[in-house]
């Protein structure tokens, strides 16, 4: 940086100068710190910070199974939104479970689609003993958000495999893009539930917002139902959005369809399941 | 979003005649540079300024012509803001409009954010016979609108009313800050014309309102932004 120096000496020589020098100086050496923000909705973000979802399914990967045989155990929780009291004693809490294998947000991480709010509520998850997925959530999509979220947490639309069971994470929040007919992609929902492995004992959809709700784009309910009622082996799909719990078939399909706590309400559900549709919910209070 | 984007160009049409004739009356083209070169020579005794045409104030000087012009970054406004000012009630306020940049680098697409501020500092101390200034406190507070078109909007026909209470391009702030600056000659009043650096220390809307519910849950350090700039004045 040799002219950058130059340009400093340039400067330091006026004495008027020195000011310009030092604002510049301290500027430059703060630009790395969290206080320095060129806008709420910026989506610069620091590494600690970053690419979430691949560092969190990495450590899941390097992770043995902590259930025997063909189960797999989580904790299912969602809207972390604004609740930042509460996810320091959900991350005690959680660190508590035995055999959690990890833990699944269903959206709304942040409140204002501020990247500042996913620090914040990363700053008290990275506390917690397992890793830790999430889907996108329509206050995640608010200004800037989306590009907030894939920064910070990483796609939109993803799956993995964990326990002998396939998760598929998309994106719901249809009014969000103004009912578009492209949200969620049905497509990539079908293609990422086709064919399960022989080493897949079921399929588990998570999304935030659920197809019998409002904010769901009202042309794509039947076709994502009918998505998830052919694919083979689907367990449930876990939802947020609503802010409390339950447990319901709305559909003729019988497809069962999971609500999360919000943080707010200070319980989450530990989620165990076995066989092909085989499953225990266990409410825990924090 | 069209009104916003007139913004700069009213920016720019208040800072021409100013400078033009601040060139002119100074004999020079290049004021700054003069300034700068007569800063450590000893001043002239400046000639007592006619009480009648020298009071600080936003009445005093047409309203085009503005007091100061300022170079920012960060505090939320922008990577690189700049702006015009007023200086009024005895010095004691600023009241700054600014028009700041964020590269589609950190955006979904580039942002505008136009910002007017204003704020009260109580207190100008002379430092070293004059020839500096220190403004150990100032408070004040802001409000801004980002210009983007990529950013999604929180009121719009997606949503009916009051689906979400906030806007997402419109912020309110408050900040308290601090400045220093050399005095470098006399302005056309016979006032010190001074270059100064300044910091805001400050949080906006919605942080606010992440902590005051959240009280013990989120530490004021974790609210915070942090600016500094530059104040020239005309």
């Amino acid at each position: 940086m040799p002219q950058l120096s130059t340009f400093y000496h340039t400067l330091l020589r006026g004495r008027a100068g020195l000011l310009t020098g030092a604002a510049l100086l301290l500027g430059s050496l703060l630009s790395g710190c969290d206080l320095i923000e060129f806008s709420p909705n910026e989506t610069r973000t620091p590494e600690a910070y970053s690419d979430l979802t691949r560092k969190n399914l990495e450590r899941l990967r390097q992770q043995p199974n902590p259930s025997g045989g063909d189960t797999v155990r989580f904790v299912f929780v969602g809207d972390s939104q604004r609740f930042y009291e509460e996810a320091e004693a959900f991350t005690q809490s959680v660190n508590q479970q035995r055999n959690v294998a990890f833990v699944a947000i269903s959206g709304d991480i942040s409140d204002f689609g501020l990247i500042r709010e996913m620090r914040w509520v990363h700053d008290r998850l990275k506390k917690l003993n397992v890793p830790y997925l999430t889907v996108i959530g329509n206050h995640d999509l608010v200004a800037n958000g989306r590009e907030a979220y894939q920064k910070v947490y990483g796609p939109l639309n993803y799956s993995f495999e964990y326990g002998h069971t396939r998760f598929v994470l998309v994106d719901t929040n249809g009014r969000e893009y103004g009912f578009n007919g492209r949200v969620p992609d049905v497509p990539w929902v079908q293609q990422a539930l086709a064919s399960p492995g022989p080493g897949i004992s079921r399929q588990v959809v998570m999304s935030h917002v659920p197809p019998h709700d409002l904010d769901f784009d009202p042309q794509l309910v039947s076709p994502y139902v009918q998505a998830l009622s052919t694919a083979p082996r689907v367990a449930f799909e876990l939802n947020g959005h609503k802010h409390d719990f339950s447990i319901g078939q709305p559909y003729e399909n019988g497809l069962t369809f999971i609500n999360s706590y919000s943080f707010e309400k200070r319980q989450y559900v530990v989620l165990t399941l076995w066989g092909e549709k085989e499953f225990k919910l266990d409410t825990v209070q924090y | 979003m069209r009104r916003a984007l007139l913004l700069p160009l009213l920016l720019l049409a208040s800072l021409l005649p100013a400078a033009a004739q601040s060139a002119a009356s100074a004999a020079t083209p290049d004021t700054l540079s003069l300034a700068l070169a007569a800063a450590p020579a000893a001043e002239p005794e400046p000639a007592e300024p006619a009480a009648a045409v020298a009071p600080t104030g936003l009445t005093a000087q047409p309203w085009y012509r503005p007091h100061h012009l300022i170079l920012q970054t960060a505090a939320g406004q922008g990577l690189i803001t700049a702006g015009v000012g007023y200086t009024t009630l005895r010095g004691r306020v600023d009241i700054d409009v600014l028009a700041g940049y964020v590269p589609s680098k950190y955006s979904i697409t580039p942002m505008g954010i136009f910002t007017a501020k204003a704020a009260y500092s109580p207190w100008t101390l002379p430092v070293a016979q004059g020839r500096w200034q220190l403004r150990p406190f100032s408070v004040g507070g802001f409000v801004s609108h980002t210009a983007s078109s990529g950013l999604n909007n929180s009121r719009d026909g997606k949503y009916e009313k009051g689906y979400y209470w906030w806007s997402s391009r419109t912020r309110v702030g408050g900040f308290v800050g601090g400045k220093v600056s050399r005095v470098i000659g006399r302005n056309r009043y016979g006032h010190p014309r001074t270059l100064g650096a300044y910091y805001e220390l400050g949080t906006n809307d919605l942080y606010l309102s992440s902590i005051f519910t959240n009280l013990g849950g989120l530490g004021v350090h974790e609210i915070l932004t942090l600016g500094f700039g530059v104040k020239f004045d005309l």
